[in-house]
């Protein structure tokens, strides 16, 4: 086991455990630290797959973007001492529990049964798409998705600012 | 000479597997609008993430995967920015963001 197989461990151990925190923890601020550290995990992942593009973008847009977001909403939404504690009920729990679980199944006997056993896993070494190629993918052939995502966040920012604009609240 | 451990598929696929799980957990399990939210973005990353595994082991000649990621980074940016004004919103109106308490949806 050399240096990089160490890293991608504790790559992937930071990953799983960010996301657990994001889920169990008590007070929504540790939960949006867990969401944090689990999307710096999937960008390191991004890094071991060879598209450093992708990763730079999810630390651009995830990380810088979307989780200071979360925090403007967090500070925004009521002082934290009068919050009730994010758990639920114990059932409700054991609900999320079972569904989980029985999603997990389902989805492992999906890649079991996709991917068999001899199936040649050792990826290609020589991938190395990086922003050239996804920008010609992009002009190309998926032109019209690319244009209705620009769409989709011109009109999502403008609701957003229109709902946070002109909405009276019942005092 | 032995494969290198992060050049299999299935550590991807088990990585983003396990953030699906977590997210799903989340979404029935937390109590306020924002915990519900931030399990929903678990599930957008593992999403993401399983697209560029496959793009890279199985098909490595074209983009599609990465592409793809990228709309549902903007998605995500989109669904983001309208679904946390909307928070506030609900919050300025009752005072609270628990949605077990949100039973009226139109004034």
């Amino acid at each position: 086991m050399n240096l990089s197989e160490i890293i991608f461990l504790f790559v992937v151990l930071a990953t799983m455990a960010g996301g657990a925190t994001a889920v169990l923890a008590g007070s929504i601020i540790y939960a949006m630290v867990g969401l944090i550290t689990a999307m710096l995990g999937v960008a390191g992942l991004y890094i071991y797959l060879n598209s450093s593009f992708l990763a730079m973008m999810q630390m651009l847009i995830y990380v810088g973007a979307i989780t200071v977001l979360i925090a403007f909403a967090i500070m925004l939404a009521g002082p934290l001492y009068q919050r009730p504690k994010e758990w639920t009920t114990l059932g409700k729990f054991g609900a999320a529990l079972v569904t989980g679980l029985i999603t997990l199944l389902v989805f492992l006997r999906f890649v079991k049964a996709t991917f068999p056993r001899n199936f040649p896993q050792i990826g290609a070494p020589d991938f190395h798409l990086g922003a050239k190629e996804i920008g010609r993918v992009l002009l190309n052939d998926l032109l019209l998705p690319f244009e209705l995502i620009s769409l989709l966040v011109v009109v999502g920012i403008l609701g957003a600012i229109m709902l946070a604009l002109f909405s009276r609240g019942k005092r | 000479m032995r494969a290198l451990f992060y050049n299999y598929l299935y550590v991807y696929l088990f990585v983003s597997l396990f953030l699906l799980f977590c997210g799903i957990v989340g979404v029935i399990y937390r109590r306020t609008l924002i915990g519900m939210f931030v399990s929903m973005e678990l599930i957008m990353n593992g999403a993401g993430l399983n697209l560029v595994a496959i793009n890279r082991f199985l098909c490595p000649e074209n983009a599609y995967g990465l592409s793809f990621t990228l709309f549902i980074m903007g998605i995500a940016a989109a669904e983001a920015a309208v679904a946390l004004s909307i928070i506030i919103l609900i919050y300025r109106r009752y005072q609270h963001i628990e949605p077990e308490n949100l039973k009226e949806m139109k004034d």
